[in-house]
């Protein structure tokens, strides 16, 4: 291989790296821009610092949103993403990233509950998509800690290993739910659109890479 | 001997007439599938109305005894219902109702008196966040009759319609009324019906 091949295979490697991040970032920087753009009623109807927290916890949850989907992306481990970061490196950030999304949950969680007072939670039959999202705070809480604390909760590889598969995409799942039918941001067309061509691909994306990963295995 | 029967009758004439002179009024149970509190209220142009799904009444009504007559109303504020579940959350909190502190409404009546043409007046406290008010609700009694469709029972009708002003009962301060979104006369519509055996 000669020098100018080096550099291009390099430069490529390098242009797919900064790619993804801009996709991050863009994903990132459209997630937190939709509270803004696309204003929930409920913030017409908060004023001083309850608007103030009401829109950080809004944030927060559009932060966990986008961090999750990162989360499951990263889980599949496929090996083009794990070539140009390596694989070390992306179970770091798995670990990281899964306490940052526990993180900003209970951050979202907390700042969304303050405005409407602690003893006025959102619990019965006609706040089912604020108690999905319990459910999903919950489940997140779980896979964190028993992921962290495995060694001290005594849990064998295999079974964690059962368990915490499943809760990931259980949670994509109810992160879609929440989201799609506890936000008035996304009522309107274009995020609501966005939010489910992202989902659709995601479920397509790890439906792919699992069946492939299945069929390997078996082949073997 | 004599003495003894005039005793005897005499005792049971002041039976008689102590309980006709303190007879209860009629008591009625109310039929909850066909009793409602609704309410309006103005936001900026339109009218937004809403109820409270769970609320029990004692009620004990006769006409012709006004005096043993009453009403008790308990209503649970975290049953309101505007068909907008966030609308509902934000009217339980601190902004409105804070049902959190204050989880029950009430109205208990102290005097009703006959204000003609059906109409009853009302009178009683309201205990709302806490605080007792002084209430009249004119209410409208439709009569009584055999119920249609529960043989040995009658049924009685009563509405009523009141307006209250929401700032003064301290649901919600001026904020959102000066804000020119949420208006402070609130109008109530009390319907409900009750049965008791024939």
């Amino acid at each position: 291989m000669n020098n100018s091949a080096k550099r291009s295979s390099l430069f490529t490697a390098n242009g797919y790296r900064s790619l993804i991040m801009l996709g991050i970032a863009l994903l990132l920087g459209g997630a937190l821009a939709v509270p803004f753009y696309y204003e929930t009623q409920t913030l017409w109807y908060k004023v001083g610092p309850d608007k103030i927290l009401l829109r950080a916890g809004q944030l927060a949850g559009m932060l966990t949103l986008v961090l999750l989907m990162l989360q499951i992306i990263v889980a599949q481990r496929v090996s083009f993403i794990e070539n140009l970061f390596g694989s070390a490196h992306l179970m770091r950030w798995h670990r990281i990233n899964g306490v940052l999304v526990a993180c900003t949950a209970l951050i979202h969680v907390v700042l969304v509950l303050a405005p409407e007072g602690m003893n006025n939670l959102p619990i019965g039959k006609k706040y089912l998509p604020e108690m999905i999202g319990e459910l999903l705070f919950l489940m997140i809480l779980i896979t964190v800690v028993s992921s962290h604390c495995r060694s001290l909760l005594r849990l064998d590889y295999a079974t964690w290993r059962m368990v915490h598969r499943p809760l990931g995409y259980f949670a994509l799942v109810l992160v879609f739910i929440h989201v799609f039918f506890v936000s008035e941001s996304f009522t309107h067309i274009l995020p609501r659109s966005l939010l489910i061509v992202i989902f659709a691909g995601l479920a397509l994306f790890t439906g792919v890479i699992q069946r492939t990963r299945l069929g390997r295995s078996h082949w073997k | 001997m004599k003495k003894l029967y005039f005793f005897g009758i005499s005792f049971l004439l002041f039976v008689v007439i102590g309980q006709n002179a303190y007879a209860a009024a009629r008591e009625w149970e109310l039929d909850q599938a066909h009793s409602n509190i609704y309410f309006s209220v103005g936001h900026i142009y339109s009218k937004i109305q809403g109820h409270f799904n769970e609320f029990s009444a004692k009620v004990s009504f006769d006409p012709a005894n006004l005096k043993e007559s009453h009403f008790f109303v308990k209503i649970k504020v975290d049953s309101i219902d505007t068909g907008i579940s966030k609308r509902d959350k934000h009217l339980l909190s601190a902004d409105f109702f804070e049902s959190g502190k204050h989880p029950l409404i009430t109205f208990e009546s102290k005097t009703i008196t006959d204000a003609g043409k059906g109409v009853y007046e009302v009178a009683g406290r309201l205990n709302i966040k806490g605080k007792e008010y002084d209430l009249t609700l004119p209410l409208t009694f439709a009569g009584v009759k055999d119920h249609p469709a529960v043989p040995g029972k009658q049924v009685a009708g009563f509405n009523g319609t009141i307006t209250v002003d929401r700032i003064v009962l301290n649901v919600g301060d001026e904020k959102f009324y000066k804000m020119g979104l949420v208006g402070k006369d609130v109008e109530v519509l009390v319907t409900f019906e009750a049965l008791a055996v024939k």
